[in-house]
């Protein structure tokens, strides 16, 4: 096992820069998460430090080596690809102990280390079929199992779960994160579904544009996203963002709308009177309220059963609540929603930077 | 320091090939060098030899050149034409599933996998004026002789495309059921949910489906026709009297039956002006829809 | 079953007569030729009054002036066949392996050079061809006809190979990368056994055509030993008295061979080659 380092990690095809100079630094055993929208960069800086893709600028360390013009095989990296790429010539077992055939280790340990992996995995009665004849789940499993018997120093996964339906993807999601407890080996995790980046990962790195926005634990994200875009990216339902003014005074700071609403504030806040900003509060932070708060128009209400989403009209902006309460919501009808205060999230509108302390 | 050497440890190195690079270019060689000395060098030897202007004006006052201009013209428009629309049908009829219908695909592929020689000749002994059996057995029937089959200009250049459609209509009808079956279902089913009969069917579903597929086939197949050696020379050998031949046994004639080379090489240079535009056209359709 | 359905089933079963007829009669002929006996030779006949094997007798025994060194001359027919076959396979394999797996620099340029020699009709270069092979000295030789027929097999085997290769998942060879496997194992152990079914067609494909080339066959060789059968039944047009039904005998056993080999491999030839032809 080892740590991984990204040091302003570039990739050019041509004259197009897609990833602009990326820093990470991954400690061992630690399950990082790329996450971002398509396009985002985080699927070439996976295959960059897979060596599947050429580096054109920057650093990439596995350990204390730099693998730049390492080739893969050397690598010591364990990959799972989004459509498996299981060998459909070989059974199961032949696909899992192909890497170390390649590396002739003898026949024992091949097969006991296939052994290992596939009781891990509950594998152990498809040894002997072929990819065509296994099911989606168990392909995915075997995919893991190829990458377990190397016992590698990484892990790295790329949308490995994106062919699954949706049950087995929650299920999946479980099992690989059990499997990381159980291993501990580096892993690097690329998604674009921000709930799979959320429930799995010890760190999250959010990347757009082929930069990386923030990185850290799911719940520094969540409580204290860096900018308007982790902000909304991260969050389901996502955030409510509400342009306005920044408005201070001696004694408080509040947002005005544009429509005329005042949308309260703490005071724990940095940013100048008459500043354009974005308040943000998430869904979860709104509680029903008789007359404090903010005033709003209930749109269409979906109940899930264990809460209740709210769509409702602020003068204009869309809001959407999630309440624990069931009843009390009537289309069309008005009432108030109370904001936590210290859950408010204020960004400069401009650079789309926190505000909040 | 030692990030700032890390950093140009990062940038690649200019010059140099990875593994799968060299490996791709080794993989090549055996191919280049043979493109190189079995296309491109008796390419090139043939466009030198068919420099001579003398060979030109040899071919234009040989009355038999013009005659294989004529021949080569007809025969493709007649032998290209007739083979690709009668395969056209019978693709809708190889469509079929039924059992004995696949068992007479089985049957029908027959001409094209076996040699061309052997049925050739047989076609040959078969058209005899003389002994051949179907002679025979028209002057059993009518007491009369039957025509000199291979013995006439036209009739000659008749019996060779025949041949000719008898030993390729099975490959180009493979190729048209594999056009027609790859037409979506649905396309007939919601046709006969319109209520169009089968003859709208053809015209409205199966030719709009197919078109480009057979403008392909007749582009390639005039090309290979072109080149169709066998059912000229074993049928008639080019004759009588030189006129049956094509540009393809004429070249052959010229350079082995007469020892003038260069003029036989003239023969196919003469035919370039009408081959490359054929040929740029035909890789442009071949290289459409292929993935970079 | 309704009037209408078996008027439509008659239909077809008119027009299968047809095909069945229109495909088997030079072959009927052939077959009817090879066991008519010498004396009936010129009768024309539908079919024999007195059938014989003596035809094929005389071919087993080499019992004709034309029929000399049949067997030596069967056995070169099947020596170029199988070599343009492998060489074929080689040559084909690796450069589609190293266009669409390596994805090597000017590879693109390489097979639409190929797929331009696939082209141009082998009876246009027959001269330059035969030019060049008295340069290379190997003139009466049977690599001259080998290294011909492998020129012109291996365009169109690159273009159907490209095809294929084409289509397996890219994915495939990275994980290969990864697993541990070099250029050559992932060309050895992933890409060979998954390209097989379009190999078996493609060789069959060269094999094929090698073994009925007749015009390089009769312009590259010359001495009654090296010359392959193709050529050896050619001769006898050179004279107006052949032993016409000795010639269908030898052809029809020259004909056996390919025919068995096609039935054999029919499953991938059709869809290897029908998909490979023609692009719509």
């Amino acid at each position: 096992m080892a740590s991984v380092s990204v040091e302003a990690v570039r990739k050019r095809y041509g004259a197009l820069e897609v990833v602009h100079g990326i820093d990470i630094a991954i400690p061992d055993g630690e399950f990082v998460v790329l996450v971002g929208p398509s396009g985002c960069g985080k699927s070439t800086l996976l295959r960059m430090i897979a060596g599947l893709e050429e580096i054109s600028g920057g650093v990439v360390r596995i350990g204390e080596r730099v693998v730049n013009e390492v080739p893969s095989k050397d690598r010591d990296i364990a990959m799972v690809f989004q459509n498996y790429a299981l060998y459909p010539h070989m059974t199961v077992r032949e696909n899992m102990g192909f890497s170390l055939k390649l590396r002739k280790a003898d026949r024992g340990t091949i097969g006991e280390r296939v052994k290992r992996a596939s009781e891990i995995l509950g594998l152990d009665t498809l040894l002997d079929r072929y990819p065509k004849q296994l099911s989606g789940g168990q392909r995915q499993r075997v995919a893991m199992g190829r990458a377990i018997v190397r016992n590698p120093q990484v892990f790295l996964f790329d949308e490995p779960l994106s062919n699954l339906d949706a049950k087995l993807r929650v299920q999946m999601r479980t099992e690989i994160k059990a499997l990381h407890q159980q291993l501990k080996t580096t892993s690097i995790y690329v998604t674009h579904d921000q709930i799979e980046a959320m429930t799995m990962a010890d760190r999250i790195v959010v990347m757009h544009d082929g930069i990386v926005e923030q990185i850290g634990t799911p719940l520094e994200l969540y409580d204290r996203p860096a900018n308007l875009f982790v902000a909304g990216f991260i969050g389901s339902p996502a955030i409510n963002l509400i342009r306005g003014t920044l408005r201070r005074d001696a004694a408080r700071s509040w947002v005005s709308t544009d429509a005329g609403i005042d949308l309260p504030l703490n005071g724990n806040i940095i940013g100048q009177d008459g500043q354009a900003v974005v308040y943000g509060i998430r869904p979860e932070h709104l509680s029903p309220s008789d007359s404090d708060g903010l005033p709003v128009t209930v749109g269409v209400v979906e109940p899930t059963g264990a809460s209740t989403f709210v769509y409702a009209d602020l003068s204009g902006a869309q809001i959407c609540g999630v309440f624990s309460e069931r009843h009390g919501f009537n289309p069309g009808g008005k009432m108030h929603l109370m904001p936590q205060l210290d859950r408010v999230h204020l960004f400069d509108s401009a650079t789309g930077r926190r505000l909040s302390a | 320091m030692v990030a700032v050497i890390d950093v140009q440890a990062g940038e690649k190195a200019p010059g140099r090939l990875s593994q799968e690079a060299i490996w791709g270019l080794i993989f090549l060689v055996p191919y280049i060098v043979l493109f190189l000395t079995l296309v491109i060098y008796p390419v090139g030897y043939g466009l030198i030899l068919g420099t001579n202007p003398k060979s030109y004006v040899r071919l234009w006052t040989d009355p038999v050149f013009t005659r294989t201009i004529v021949n080569t013209v007809v025969f493709l428009g007649v032998a290209v034409n007739i083979k690709l629309f009668l395969a056209l049908l019978l693709s809708g009829f190889f469509a079929h599933e039924k059992r004995w219908i696949r068992w007479l695909s089985v049957i029908f592929i027959l001409p094209w996998a076996i040699p061309s020689i052997p049925t050739i000749l047989s076609f040959r002994w078969m058209l005899n004026a003389e002994w051949g059996m179907l002679n025979s057995l028209i002057f059993r029937l009518t007491l009369e002789d039957g025509p000199n089959w291979l013995l006439d200009r036209w009739s000659g250049l008749g019996m060779i495309s025949l041949v000719h459609i008898w030993k390729y209509l099975p490959f180009w009808t493979l190729i048209m059921l594999a056009g027609r079956l790859a037409i979506p279902k649905d396309l007939y089913e919601s046709a006969d949910v319109d209520g169009a009969s089968p003859l709208q069917k053809f015209f409205y579903v199966t030719f709009p489906s197919m078109r480009n597929l057979y403008i392909t086939c007749t582009l390639l197949s005039t090309i290979m026709s072109l080149g169709d050696f066998n059912s000229i020379y074993l049928l008639t050998g080019g004759g009588p009297a030189d006129s049956t031949q094509t540009l393809a046994t004429l070249g052959i004639r010229y350079a082995f039956g007469m020892s003038e080379v260069e003029v036989g090489v003239t023969t196919v240079v003469v035919a370039l002006p009408v081959m490359l535009p054929l040929l740029v056209l035909m890789l442009r359709r071949m290289r459409k829809g292929e993935q970079p | 079953m309704s009037l209408r359905k078996i008027l439509i089933e008659a239909r077809l079963m008119l027009l299968g007569v047809v095909i069945f007829i229109w495909t088997l009669i030079p072959i009927y002929h052939l077959f009817v030729m090879s066991i008519t006996p010498r004396v009936e030779t010129f009768a024309g006949a539908l079919w024999p009054s007195r059938p014989t094997l003596e035809n094929y007798e005389t071919v087993v025994k080499q019992g004709h002036y034309y029929l000399e060194h049949f067997w030596q001359q069967l056995w070169n027919s099947a020596f170029v066949a199988v070599m343009v076959c492998v060489i074929t396979l080689v040559i084909a394999s690796t450069a589609t392996f190293a266009i669409s797996r390596l994805r090597v620099r000017g590879g693109r340029l390489v097979s639409n050079m190929a797929l331009a020699t696939y082209l141009i009709p082998p009876a246009f270069l027959a001269i330059p061809m035969y030019k060049v092979m008295g340069v290379y000295g190997l003139l009466n030789t049977q690599w001259s006809l080998i290294l011909t027929m492998v020129t012109f097999a291996s365009p169109y085997a690159i273009w159907v190979l490209k095809q294929y290769a084409d289509k397996l998942p890219y994915e495939l060879d990275e994980a290969a990368r990864i697993d541990g496997a070099s250029p050559l194992q992932i060309f050895r152990l992933i890409y060979l056994p998954l390209m097989a079914p379009s190999l078996v067609a493609i060789g069959t494909y060269a094999l094929l055509l090698a073994w009925n080339e007749y015009l390089y066959a009769f312009l590259l060789l010359s001495a009654d030993k090296d010359i392959t059968l193709a050529v050896a039944l050619g001769h006898f047009l050179t004279t107006d008295d052949a032993p016409f039904n000795v010639l269908m005998a030898t052809g029809a056993v020259y004909a056996l061979p390919p025919a068995a080999i096609y039935y054999v491999f029919r499953r991938y030839m059709v869809s290897g080659l029908t998909a490979g032809a023609v692009k719509s």
